[in-house]
């Protein structure tokens, strides 16, 4: 529905424009106006255009308007049709033309093809006539368009016209060899031919005759011109009678140069000489291979064109044709034993499954399931398995080795220290010999006592609300003030004195005479002070209000919360996240809104939606998991493949220190070690472990 | 006088209104002469007639200084009134100390006094007052930084006591370490098989039997030694003694006036002869006629302590409704646990000012007044062998306490909520702390680290519960309605235990592994057993 106008068919739809909007919205406007036409410009969509609109006036009538304007656009678009059409080609010329930037000469052939082609379509037939006089279409191209235009447009395109004229010929003149790259059509449309081409008795067929461009004969030429096209036609006669006799290999036409190899192989030029060719030697693997596939390749062919065909006199030597082979096809045989081993293989599945199958059902009967299941999430790392002689916290008050020697009494004892002390602490001797009775006191510690991570710094206080009452007497008493200062300030002089207030009711009262006097121009003035006091008034209220700006950070300042004394978390588990996109929108978007970071982990049979933020983004995100989403309404596969409805669980939902993720992102995780993984990174692994037994323990753990 | 004067002025008779060129003249040469006069006087004559004067008056500045200055009073008079001073005489003199003015001055009242503050304020800006107190307020939090430990000296009998334990904890120690090496001798699989067995019994609990406790909620329950009585603790004031299973009650504590927070077991109370003997009564006659028998001779020892908000702890017995004994000083602060040490020598009590006491039950006396929390301490538990407390407080923090040295070995830092419950692990070395974040976390005192938090509930977390015999699994009591089973090393949900109607308060595992005992404010404690067909 995307339509693109042009200015100048702008401008003329402008008044019917103008007419729709007033129709729509009851009124002109001149900005929507602007918006209108510059929408019908930029040829945006319908969608893209109603938004536009609608900054200027409501959605409804915005789309209402934008289906007027449209249909508008679209009558005057299918009226001036064949002009459409004219113009399409040429665009699609322009965008060939930027595409190759690459060579320059090409470019210049390109451009002036482009020319060409468009002073065809200008003219209409009528080939490169550059007088408006001698123009009769010209009428007809611009006839759609703006009558007034017209003439305009007529003598733009002769300019043009000349101008291309001059410039090709500057251009032939330049270079004389230039390459036949244009049409044929144009060529065989030129009015001076070139003689020698009947002379020439088998012109190759793909050597397309240099295209002159001269003006017709009718029109009058100066003297300067008229010599300038006798040199043109000579020199192009020139270049004929070389391409004629001359080789092959001087034709710088579309094919490469052929090949041509002597008996041993070597290439030769046209005369027999032997021709060096300049090596390009790859160095990948993958190009050496490639260049000798090529090489061959060449060989091939140059065998080929070394035999001339026998109807030689019709053949291009030049084109390549690749000889007529077939590939030969190999019979394929299995490997005996396949199909039995495929066979054994589903076999051995089937009978596996069922094995499976019962004994499931004998544990769901035995209650050993859960406990297998158990066994199977079995994270369980292993009891730190070693087991110290001492606990570090009992060795404090024992006596070490060299301070039991040192308070060792005189007996027979003929152990060191270190023994005593191992046998006192895991031996059998009594443990209580070994106390050290010096460690203990009778000292009471005082720790530092540390702020609470929860409290605040600074004591946070209650905003203190007045009654209405209250709130009123302050106004009053604040205006009183207010005023008995102004008054001061004028006693003072501070201050001009006001003006009198006037209105229409104290007007005889504040100035008598002069009202009596002439009341139409009193009138007048207090209607204008009425005016201005309103006005003040009104642009008061405006500057006082909050800009588009300013409200938005209002409401996203009452959406953000302080989440520096805490993180609300949720853990949720989905079902099956993994069709509705519908949800999974509204669970990203709701959060990115709330400003909650968080991620969202699909796996098969378990998604994990975990999000943070503060305790009303908590509050407003658990009313979306659990009400808003319909989740039971869409249904999902279980495990076993039958269709059951979606749900959602709330996991857990807690506070902690700080944020574990950021925005809120979606990570699609095959594997349940992956998705512990991932959150094993953020250091939240206990989400994940929490989510994922509850989804394999199933109803077990969950029901109520 | 000059010559000028000598002019004559023509008198018209006429009113004149034109030009005052000539008036005005008369005027200036008047006004020069007498300036001339002025010069003649002080000093030499030098200009002849003419006299220059570049000295004049700036009216208009003067004007404009003056109407500038008065704006400015204005202005600040207008700020003055916009001021907020308080109507609070008291922090009315508290702002002037602060500003370094005179409080009060001769004859001032509250009022001028307000009002001598809030020109003040109008002429030092409001932030005066605030940038004082900040500045204040930093300087005390500097010192308090740099305050550190420290540590003063207790009573003599706190050296006795410490010393008593030390010779208690040490061998039990030395035999818990020993068994716990000889149960790894055992082959890994026999381990294996004993967990699982137990956590499948976990997996498979469910109600019991249900009983309304009291009028009013329970706030607490634990189960004897011997895993035949039960205690609760209501909010009605009233502590009651249940059997178990039959869930008969066999005693009621009165002497609370008001909620009991918690109640618990001596560790060696087991149940005594005339309760056995009540039971059977009942059992017997299903009228419930029976007549009471106290002729108990051993159970006059103290086999219960309860604690309640009033601060009031009391000591009980088998035989009497009526405390023994009564600890006191905790008034009028709120005492949140009681727990005797595992010897049953010791109580401590976590209280709301702050701190934990220990209490020597021999003398009855108070051996130790811990602070160190800087919020109410709340709940408190004995390791195993009788070395080790653990506290946790209000403040979201857990310590670790050596009684024997006295010394805080371990900071439990993790938890961003009132920390509510703490258990040690049987294997001694491991606790867990349960908080109002919802979590409840896994401590290494080994590795002095956190080894794991649990996710448990959506709601606070009231109480936390080791199994008793080997740890093989954790129990939670939680505000979400619910109690939970976790197995142990993995922590993956055993069994959800849902039925209250509302918040769970306390929960306990028994001893013998048989019963789970759960309380609520729904005024109900129910059972919990394994159902195995």
């Amino acid at each position: 529905m995307a339509l693109q106008l042009s200015r100048r068919e702008v401008d003329e739809l402008r008044s019917s424009l103008d007419r729709a909007i007033y129709r729509t919205i009851g009124k002109s406007d001149n900005s929507l106006l602007s918006t209108v036409s510059s929408c019908l410009t930029n040829g945006y969509e319908r969608r893209k255009f109603i938004d536009k609109i609608s900054s200027h006036i409501d959605p409804k009538k915005a789309s209402k308007l934008t289906d007027k304007v449209l249909a508008l656009a679209q009558e005057l678009v299918t009226s001036s049709k064949p002009q459409k059409r004219k113009h399409e080609p040429s665009d699609r010329d322009r965008d060939i033309k930027k595409t190759r930037h690459d060579d320059r000469e090409k470019h210049e052939e390109e451009k002036r093809h482009d020319r060409e082609e468009k002073e065809k379509k200008l003219g209409n037939g009528v080939e490169a006539l550059p007088l408006p006089s001698i123009m009769p279409d010209g009428e007809t191209v611009g006839s759609k368009m703006s009558v007034l235009s017209a003439d305009r447009i007529k003598l733009m395109m002769a300019n043009a016209q000349k101008e291309i004229e001059e410039r090709k010929r500057a251009l032939i003149a330049m270079k004389g060899d230039h390459k036949p790259g244009v049409n044929v059509a144009v060529a065989a449309a030129q009015q001076i031919k070139v003689q020698m081409q009947q002379n020439n008795a088998i012109p190759p067929p793909s050597v397309i005759k240099p295209v002159l461009y001269s003006k017709p004969a009718a029109v009058p030429v100066s003297q300067e011109e008229l010599e300038k096209q006798r040199k043109i036609a000579e020199l192009q006669a020139r270049i004929q009678r070389k391409l004629a006799g001359g080789a092959l290999s001087s034709a710088g036409g579309s094919g490469p140069a052929p090949l041509i190899l002597d008996t041993e192989g070597r290439t030769i030029d046209t005369t027999g000489k032997r021709v060096q060719l300049t090596h390009v030697a790859p160095t990948l693997k993958a190009n050496i291979r490639a260049k000798r596939r090529e090489e061959f390749r060449a060989q091939l062919s140059g065998q080929v064109s070394s035999e001339p065909p026998a109807d030689a006199g019709w053949m291009d030597s030049r084109v390549q044709l690749k000889p007529p082979t077939r590939t030969k096809r190999a019979l394929r045989f299995h490997e005996p034993g396949k199909f039995r081993q495929m066979a054994e293989r589903l076999r051995m599945k089937a009978q596996l499954e069922k094995l499976q199958n019962e004994i499931s059902q004998i544990a769901r009967k035995t209650g050993i399931s859960s406990a297998t299941k158990l066994a199977l999430l079995a994270a369980d790392t292993p009891d730190s398995d070693r087991v110290p002689d001492i606990e570090w916290w009992d060795s404090v008050i024992l006596m070490t080795a060299d301070e039991r020697e040192c308070k060792r009494k005189p007996d027979t004892d003929t152990r060191t220290g270190e023994q005593r002390v191992d046998a006192c602490n895991t031996g059998d001797d009594d443990i209580i010999d070994n106390l050290n009775e010096d460690a203990i006191t009778n000292l009471v510690e005082h720790p530092q006592q540390l702020r609470p991570p929860t409290e605040a710094l600074k004591p946070t206080y209650m905003p203190v609300f007045l009654t209405k009452k209250e709130r009123k007497k302050l106004r009053r008493q604040s205006r009183r003030e207010a005023w008995k200062e102004e008054q001061e300030k004028v006693r003072l002089g501070l201050e001009a004195p006001p003006e009198p207030k006037l209105r229409i009711s104290n007007l005889m009262r504040a100035l008598g005479t002069e009202a009596v006097q002439d009341p139409t121009a009193i009138e007048a003035k207090v209607r204008e002070q009425i005016a201005k006091r309103q006005k003040t008034h009104l642009e008061a209220n405006k500057a006082r209000a909050l800009t588009k700006e300013q409200k938005r950070e209002k409401v996203d300042r009452k959406i953000r919360e302080d989440t520096s004394m805490g993180v609300h978390v949720s853990v949720y588990r989905v079902k099956d996240l993994f069709e509705s996109a519908s949800a999974k929108f509204k669970v990203e978007v709701n959060a990115q809104q709330l400003h909650m970071t968080g991620c969202v982990v699909l796996h098969r049979g378990c998604c994990v939606v975990v999000v943070e933020g503060g305790p009303k983004q908590r509050a407003k995100y658990k009313r979306l998991m659990l009400h808003r989403i319909k989740w039971e309404e869409d249904m999902v596969k279980d495990t076993e493949g039958n269709e059951v409805a979606n749900s959602c669980q709330l996991v857990w939902e807690g506070v902690t220190k700080q944020r574990s993720f950021g925005e809120i992102k979606f990570k699609v995780l095959p594997t349940e070690k992956q998705a512990r993984e991932l959150f094993q990174k953020h250091g939240v692994e206990h989400y994940w472990d929490l989510a994922y037994s509850g989804a394999v323990l199933g109803s077990g753990v969950d029901d109520v | 006088m000059s010559d000028d004067e000598d002019i004559p002025v023509k008198k018209s008779k006429q009113i004149h209104y034109g030009s005052l060129e000539e008036q005005e003249k008369a005027r200036l040469a008047a006004l020069a002469a007498a300036a001339k006069e002025g010069v003649e006087e002080t000093g030499g004559q030098d200009l002849g007639d003419i006299q220059i004067s570049s000295e004049y008056m700036e009216l208009e500045e003067e004007m404009s200084r003056d109407k500038k200055a008065l704006l400015e009073e204005f202005e600040r008079r207008r700020k003055a009134r916009q001021l907020n001073v308080s109507t609070d005489d008291d922090e009315v003199r508290r702002s002037l100390r602060q500003l370094g003015e005179p409080v009060c001055l001769f004859g001032e009242g509250p009022a001028e006094r307000r009002v001598r503050l809030r020109d003040l304020l109008s002429y030092l800006g409001e932030d005066a007052i605030h940038k004082k107190l900040e500045e204040e307020e930093a300087r005390i939090e500097r010192d308090r930084g740099r305050e550190g430990t420290w540590y003063h000296e207790g009573p003599p009998e706190l050296r006795d006591a410490r010393l008593w334990i030390a010779r208690y904890s040490l061998p039990r120690a030395k035999r818990r370490l020993n068994k716990a090496r000889e149960e790894l001798k055992l082959a890994g699989s026999v381990r294996a098989a004993a967990k699982q067995e137990s956590q499948r019994r976990a997996s498979a609990i469910s109600t019991y039997c249900s009983q309304v406790g009291d009028s009013r909620p329970i706030s607490f329950c634990r189960f004897s030694g011997d895993s035949k009585m039960l205690i609760t603790s209501s909010w009605s004031g009233l502590s009651k003694i249940w059997s178990v299973p039959e869930c008969t009650p066999l005693q009621v504590l009165k002497g609370h006036t008001c909620n009991v927070s918690a109640a618990t077991f001596h560790p060696a109370a087991t149940i005594p002869d005339h309760f056995l003997e009540k039971i059977n009564a009942v059992k017997d006659s299903e009228e419930g006629q029976l007549a009471m028998d106290t002729s108990g001779d051993s159970t006059s020892v103290c086999s219960m302590a309860s604690c309640a908000y009033d601060g009031t702890v009391h000591l009980w017995n088998f035989v009497s409704e009526a405390p023994i004994a009564s600890l006191p000083g905790h008034s009028p602060s709120r005492v949140a646990r009681a727990e005797f040490h595992p010897s049953g020598r010791f109580l401590a009590t976590t209280v709301f000012d702050h701190s934990w006491r220990l209490w020597d039950l021999e003398t009855a006396k108070e051996v130790l007044h811990q602070e160190g929390h800087a919020k109410p301490v709340y709940s408190v538990a004995f390791q195993g062998d009788g070395s080790l407390a653990a506290t946790g407080g209000m403040d979201a923090f857990g310590r670790v306490w050596d009684i024997r040295t006295g010394r805080c070995v371990m900071f439990l830092e993790g938890h961003l909520g009132p920390v509510q419950g703490i258990d040690w692990a049987p294997a001694g070395h491991q606790l867990a702390t349960a908080a109002a974040d919802n979590q409840a976390k896994i401590w290494d005192l080994r590795r002095r680290a956190p080894l794991y938090s649990i996710p448990s509930h959506t709601h606070l977390l009231s109480d936390i519960r080791y199994q008793r015999s080997h740890g093989h699994f954790l129990l939670t009591a939680s505000y979400d309605k619910s109690a939970k089973l976790w197995s142990n090393p993995a922590w993956h949900p055993l069994r959800t235990l849902s039925g209250h109607d509302n918040k769970v308060m306390s929960a306990d595992i028994s001893a013998d592994n048989k019963y789970i005992v759960t309380c609520s404010y729904d005024r109900t404690f129910k059972l919990w057993a394994p159902e195995l067909s």
